[in-house]
């Protein structure tokens, strides 16, 4: 993933002369083909975050397309106020880039934790929004990011869950990519790390239909509501508080066009508590598989029988 | 050709301010002579608020901006009708600088913003290879923001030669005077120890103003380039100078009668006249 994003950063600074990456003071040894390459293109901004996003909206106006590279918990939180009103308001193409999303940076703590941003970020005018899964979705979504006439901001995890997409895709703005077919009751739908943990852990509802959803905002609510149409319960993971992330998008839309069960699985309203790797974290958070499926299950424990014993559930139910 | 002539120009933001019944009358006022030789002599418009290779004149104290709205309509740029309605429903002209408004660089009012995008829009003109040059406004209060050093840092690193900040000194901010609030030092020591080429200047004599700005761009530092501009907010009405009241203050019918008296040619007014 890490490698498919840097050689996107080069391919970008090859192909345009007014690609030019900032950063502030991080990606040690992330851009080094990047400097090796595309020297006059890298620009290290030092630690100063704040001036750092207002020189990239003075490039921008300036006809460069400036990269911002900064860690989740840093950009955007930290730069919110010039994020909205130096690139957003004049909807200026400065692609932002959070890396460390989540809770990836477990043994470092709260300071370097983000669960967020995209709540952050998601009530910005004129900002799109993307969470890459994997390799494939980050040279997808960096395509996407680097096309794209107005500001965007793309959340990086820092590790490697697994592959969830074999082979390179295509992507739109607002596309869900259907990670696994299935009929049955449940629709998962997740973003980022927890897409391969929504597969696994997708396994134990059989028939299960799973979405990636890389891009965050704009998401084309006609899909997400025809999900909520064809399933009993949409069940919605994110690395990423409860509040105001993928999970509360995806409530609204459901609430507005088409109402149905939906369980949000992520970052409950609380810090980190304690130290160790990131699969600690992940278990810490009960966001790890296991936990994952429990919090599923209780959810649908909870759903009247109608649901749960809708054995011949059919895709078609409210079309009926 | 518009002759920014500096009563006039306090008389429009007073018509302004007036119809708006606004704020910040003072904030505009410390800054008349700073926007006038900046539009009279110093920047190449060539052609218009949006000519591509035009010179940036960044207002990062946005709450000037009535100064710079009266400069725009001297270049026939904002017409009478919008400054008389100004405030009005509908209307685009804002309290703060905002980049909507063709002749406005960048939407300020929250403050040590307009002048990181400043230095990006100097390395975006020095990597596209044009002469373009930034000025930069910068309220003394302003300079309390962390952002601010920021970005003298990163423009003195990158040597950005085409950058001129200019700092309106005029002695208060929101709520009281600068050594009470937060205090600022020697201003132009800071800067110069931070390595920019540093100018101090009355920031209501106009011909210093014009001989110190057109000095220090010709200057052949490779940085860039500082004027403390020692300024008077309210500058221009007697009863406004230094009164720190008229941050906040509304005219009343009177008080902008009086104030309109007092810009009339050959008016007795009590400090000039002195």
């Amino acid at each position: 993933m890490r490698n498919a994003f840097s050689q996107a950063l080069v391919d970008a600074a090859r192909s345009d002369s007014r690609v030019v990456l900032l950063t502030g003071d991080h990606g040690y040894a992330l851009f080094d083909d990047f400097r090796r390459i595309c020297p006059g293109q890298y620009l290290n901004a030092g630690v100063a975050e704040q001036n750092m996003v207002g020189v990239a909206a003075g490039l921008a106006k300036g006809g460069l397309r400036p990269i911002v590279y900064g860690l989740s918990a840093f950009v955007p939180v930290r730069v919110l106020e010039q994020i909205k009103l130096d690139i957003c308001y004049e909807q200026l193409p400065v692609v932002l880039i959070g890396d460390g999303a989540g809770v990836v940076y477990s043994s470092l703590g709260t300071s370097h934790q983000s669960t967020e941003d995209i709540a952050a970020l998601r009530a910005l005018p004129h900002l799109s929004l993307l969470s890459p899964a994997d390799a494939q979705e980050t040279t997808a979504c960096m395509k996407l990011a680097l096309d794209c006439a107005g500001p965007v901001y793309l959340r990086m995890g820092k590790s490697d869950l697994g592959v969830v997409h074999e082979r390179p895709l295509a992507l739109g703005w607002g596309d869900l990519p259907c990670v696994r077919a299935g009929a049955g009751p449940l629709a998962w739908i997740a973003t980022g790390s927890m897409v391969k943990t929504a597969l696994t852990a997708a396994q134990r509802w059989p028939e299960s239909e799973v979405f990636s959803a890389p891009c965050l905002k704009p998401l084309d609510e006609s899909a997400v509501g025809a999900i909520c149409q064809r399933h009993e319960a949409v069940i919605v993971l994110e690395e990423h508080s409860v509040y105001g992330g993928l999970g509360s998008a995806v409530a609204e839309i459901s609430a507005a066009s088409c109402p149905t069960w939906v369980c949000r699985v992520g970052i409950q309203d609380r810090f980190s508590q304690f130290c160790g790797s990131y699969q600690y974290l992940l278990q810490e958070h009960r966001l790890n598989v296991d936990a994952v499926a429990e919090q599923v299950a209780a959810f649908m424990a909870r759903l009247p029988d109608a649901v749960n014993v809708s054995k011949s559930h059919s895709p078609s139910r409210r079309a009926a | 050709m518009p002759s920014f002539e500096t009563r006039e120009l306090r008389k429009t933001v007073l018509r302004m301010a007036h119809a708006g019944s606004t704020v910040h009358i003072a904030c505009a006022f410390s800054l008349i002579e700073i926007m006038a030789v900046l539009y009279r002599s110093q920047l190449r418009l060539r052609g218009g608020p949006r000519a591509a290779d035009r010179d940036y004149l960044v207002l990062s104290k946005g709450h000037g901006v009535m100064a710079q709205y009266a400069c725009l309509h001297e270049l026939g740029w904002l017409g009478d009708d919008e400054l008389a309605r100004y405030f009005g429903d509908g209307t685009r002209l804002k309290g703060l600088s905002d980049a909507h408004v063709p002749g406005l660089e960048v939407s300020s009012g929250s403050l040590g913003h307009g002048l990181s995008v400043g230095v990006g829009l100097a390395l975006a003109a020095q990597r596209n290879g044009t002469d373009q040059r930034v000025f930069a406004i910068v309220g003394d209060g302003e300079i309390n923001e962390g952002s601010i050093w920021e970005a003298l840092l990163f423009a003195v690193h990158f040597q950005l030669s085409n950058l001129v900040l200019i700092v309106d000194e005029n002695g208060f901010q929101a709520m009281g005077s600068t050594k009470e609030v937060l205090d600022l030092g020697d201003l132009a020591a800071k800067l110069t120890a931070f390595g920019l080429e540093t100018r101090e200047v009355d920031g209501h004599d106009e011909s210093a103003l014009d001989r110190t700005l057109g000095a220090l761009v010709r200057h052949p530092c490779a940085g860039p380039r500082a004027v403390v501009a020692h300024t008077i907010k309210g500058k221009g009405v007697s009863f406004m100078e230094s009164d720190n009241r008229w941050h906040y203050t509304r005219l009343t019918a009177e008080t902008y009668a009086a104030a309109m008296a007092e810009l009339e040619p050959g008016s007795s007014r009590g400090k000039e006249a002195a």
